[in-house]
């Protein structure tokens, strides 16, 4: 099993350390918080591979960090002699009889474990080249990867080789399916390690003898007499029809998984992504097998998908596997215990979640706490027409929509706001709660939310009881009734019954509002929530 | 947990089937994860062939190993910032360059040449010293790696590499050491450290620590004939003798000298292989094999052009004045049935 992950320099991760879980880790971030590139890391480290091919083959200026290139490429430019900067992806590993071998303290953070380390660095070998070539600063414009190597070690400070890993790793890349001639990379690995030792030599075999018995058949020996006579003059050797049985073109390539009779890459992405992760999943092969998923969400059906994470979450006992998604439903439904906030710069966990929270969302996983994850700022209110007010207000105050500054209003409709605190709170988000008073003043109805509100990043706002109890008579109150009889058309005589109005169709006359050009003054328990 | 009493040295004459006890033991429990060590690569090349007749390939968990090798991969390169305060920083061995003498010890310099590569007298120093800087944790990562760890031609460790075998023999590592000392022919290490040890002095060595490690002497030689045997237990007076297995009789048999004029005759009579001293050796036009090379064959009859202190000795029969004794029983022990001198 994977302890942990330290990645350095490598795309968009400067310095990032990222602990991990037995079982699953569901990865959410924004776009660029580096998901992706987490899956691709924990991949690289346990094969050297990215995207099927060898590091060293791969290299190029672009797979370091951009921080850490431009401020090696400044140190240049300024005359300095800054070294060459290195990328470090280490993999910790649990400890077992297997990964005994792999134990030293050749790592980042020197513990005494065993794991997998990915080094790119300059190449010695090259200093003489590496000074001319930087003697002129100006010309150098990204770091010279062509004067790198790449250096895959145990933390024992020995190479190792494919064989010598203890752990494998499936990766399962659905937003990218990429089935041009049969399997793609990743399946025909999928399909290859799903398989004993013993059937894999079977199924050579009879391949082989397939394509043997190819060129015995009556037809192609015939056209092949023909080849030999009709070749006069070109050339003193024979020349045949066969097909290639060396062992580059091995079955691995040419056998192609079907689904009902269809070849897969014929059937549609949904299923194949599907037929991925359940070989991956089912494969029980080794005691340290690592599952990487990206995106199952895509190409799936709201219907399959809640059968493919139904699957996820079934199968993964005594495995490793970790998910990236964009999806809240896959989140919830995996388990919001499980999840990682993921940054370029770190990862959070919601530790001591409540258990009624994790089983509510579980069972009702259509709710958006991906949104309270992802966003910078969140205001949370009580419904739709609640909403359509705050972001009017939001509008007036700062002359741009809540979205365009980075602030999510997300209405929790009839859900307590403490479920989405639940969240939002170990997550460290800045939140602000707009709740009606119903009644009570406001020193007790913000003590409701005492427990959330000590640290001092969520606040509750809440309008002023003599102002009335819900949403429209504190709008009333504010705005006064001449102005809202103004922008409804009416001409109610008095404050209660244009109170009723509004809330006989909330959402219909906060619409109204939100369109209207009037100029409004909110009350301000309201102004106060948009104004942080 | 194994007793420290399961580790054993067995000290045995040439032609006692050392390297095959070796890999009888090896083969023998697969549930062992094993380690075959020996210091050159001539010896172990020869074990992972004779592996490899046996039973095809090397079982998976036998690991066969230079003893330099694994004292720079298991013994050094693991935890090596606990001696220099930098990982990675260890890159391979460096066989030709001396350590600077009047290097501080504990600095880089004193272990590592600027490439990083350690010096090869520097070695199991570097191994022990890493050992102690992590609290032990070299000798714990062994034994969570290896059960059994057999070493061949244990006359060739010296210096600090006996420093090294001290630490397995205490660990719960069981060790298996075979070797004779009168074929130690190889110093890896140069150094002051443990100089009363070389050679003959391994068996002192080895009395030292009796609790430590059983010793096992075998001293019946299935290669060599009487003659040879009687003439080969004369260079080390101090040694239990050798024992030939069983009387044969060629007609030529036994320790032999002719004189120059007679060589070509000799060599068309009896076909010997002729053995030299060095390539600077006058071998009268005969193709020859330096002894150090010779080391673990076996041939029916040599042909040896003796140095000048190997003719002494064999005109006076003194060998307290024979410096080394090893080469000359070397020469002597690759024969099954006769060895001749030029003299």
């Amino acid at each position: 099993m994977l302890t942990k992950i330290h990645i350095q320099n490598y795309r968009v991760f400067e310095s990032l350390t990222l602990d991990f879980t037995d079982g699953l880790n569901v990865i959410v971030g924004n776009n660029d918080a580096g998901k992706s590139t987490l899956l691709e890391a924990v991949h690289l480290a346990l094969t050297s591979r990215v995207r099927g091919r060898l590091l060293a083959t791969e290299l190029s200026p672009h797979l370091f960090n951009q921080v850490v290139s431009k401020s090696y490429l400044e140190a240049l430019a300024s005359g300095g002699n800054p070294p060459p900067p290195e990328i470090i992806i280490d993999l910790f590993l649990e400890e077992l009889e297997e990964t005994a071998t792999l134990k030293g303290t050749n790592n980042s953070s020197l513990e005494n474990v065993p794991g997998l380390r990915i080094r790119v660095h300059f190449w010695e070998d090259f200093s003489d080249e590496y000074a001319s070539f930087v003697a002129n600063p100006d010309d150098v414009r990204l770091v010279p990867a062509e004067y790198y190597k790449v250096d895959w070690l145990g933390f024992n400070g020995n190479s190792v080789t494919a064989r010598s890993v203890p752990a494998t790793a499936s990766m399962i890349d659905a937003s990218a399916i990429r089935l041009q001639s049969g399997a793609d990379h990743y399946l025909q690995q999928i399909i290859s390690d799903h398989l004993e030792p013993k059937q894999r030599v079977e199924i050579a075999r009879a391949y082989r003898t397939l394509r043997e018995t190819f060129t015995g058949n009556d037809s192609i020996e015939a056209i092949n007499v023909e080849l030999a006579d009709t070749q006069e003059g070109l050339t003193d050797r024979k020349l045949s029809l066969a097909i290639d049985i060396s062992q580059r073109t091995a079955w691995e390539s040419n056998l192609v998984p079907h689904l009902d009779d269809l070849p897969c890459q014929f059937v549609g992405s949904g299923a194949q992504s599907m037929l991925k992760v359940l070989l991956a999943l089912n494969r029980t092969a080794d005691a340290c097998h690592v599952v990487l998923i990206e995106e199952p969400e895509n190409h799936q059906a709201p219907a399959s998908l809640n059968a493919l994470v139904g699957k996820i979450a079934d199968r993964c006992q005594g495995k490793q596997v970790l998910v990236t998604t964009h999806s809240s439903f896959v989140l919830n439904k995996l388990g919001l215990d499980k999840l990682v906030l993921l940054t370029p710069f770190a990862g959070l966990r919601l530790t001591d979640l409540p258990k009624d929270t994790l089983s509510y969302f579980k069972r009702l996983p259509g709710y958006d706490t991906l949104r309270v994850a992802l966003a910078d700022r969140i205001i949370l209110v009580e419904g739709p027409s609640d909403e359509l007010v705050v972001q009017r207000a939001f509008h007036d105050m700062h002359g741009k929509l809540p979205l365009e500054a980075g602030v999510d209003v997300i209405s929790v409709r009839g859900l307590s706001f403490k479920r989405f605190l639940d969240i939002a709170k170990p997550l460290g988000k800045r939140v602000a709660v707009v709740t009606d008073n119903d009644g009570k003043d406001v020193q007790t109805a913000r003590a409701q939310y005492s427990d959330y509100t000590d640290e001092g990043k969520i606040s509750v706002h809440v309008g002023d009881a003599v102002d009335g109890k819900t949403l429209e008579p504190q709008l009333v109150s504010s705005c006064g009734r001449s102005v809202l009889n103004g922008v409804f058309g009416t001409d109610f005589a008095s404050d209660s019954e244009l109170a009723e109005y509004m809330t006989a169709d909330k959402t219909a006359s906060a619409l109204q509002l939100f369109e209207s050009t009037t100029t409004l003054a909110f009350p301000s328990y309201i102004r106060d929530a948009v104004a942080i | 947990m194994p007793s420290p009493s399961n580790n054993v040295a067995i000290i045995a004459v040439a032609g006692a089937r050392k390297t095959e006890a070796v890999i009888e033991g090896a083969l023998g429990d697969p549930s062992r994860r094993v380690l075959i060590t020996t210091y050159t690569n001539e010896n172990l090349n020869q074990i992972a062939r004779r592996i490899q007749a046996k039973v095809g390939v090397i079982p998976a968990h036998i690991s066969i190993r230079s003893w330099f090798s694994f004292l720079l991969s298991e013994g050094i390169r693991p935890y090596q910032h606990a001696v220099f305060g930098e990982v990675g920083l260890v890159r391979g061995l460096d066989f030709q360059g001396k350590r600077n003498q009047f290097a501080k010890k504990e600095t880089r310099g004193y272990f590592l040449d600027r490439h990083g590569d350690v010096y090869k007298d520097a070695m199991a120093d570097l191994a022990c010293h890493a050992n102690e800087r992590s609290s032990g944790s070299v000798v714990a990562r062994l034994e969570a790696v290896f059960d059994q760890i057999y070493i061949d031609e244990m006359q060739d460790l010296v210096g600090y590499d006996l420093d090294f075998l001290q630490l397995l023999l205490e660990s719960r590592i069981d060790v298996t050491a075979v070797g004779d000392p009168r074929q130690f022919t190889l110093a890896t290490n140069q150094g002051s450290r443990n100089k009363k040890y070389r050679g003959a002095g391994l068996v002192d060595w080895l009395d030292e620590r009796t609790v430590l490690c059983r010793r096992e002497d075998r001293s019946t030689s299935a290669r060599c004939s009487e003659g040879i045997c009687e003439f080969a237990s004369a260079l080390f007076p101090n040694l239990p003798p050798l024992d030939a297995e069983e009387q044969i009789t060629t007609g030529h048999d036994g320790v032999h000298t002719i004189e120059p004029h007679e060589v070509h005759a000799y060599v068309e009579t009896y076909r010997p292989v002729v053995l030299r001293d060095s390539k600077t050796t006058d071998t009268l036009g005969q193709p020859a094999m330096n002894i150090g090379v010779a080391k673990g064959s076996t041939f029916d009859r040599v042909l040896i052009f003796p140095t000048k202190p190997m003719k002494k000795y064999l005109a006076d029969g003194d060998s307290t004045k024979l410096r080394a004794p090893e080469r000359l029983y070397v020469a002597v022990t690759r024969a099954r049935y006769s060895a001749a001198f030029v003299v």
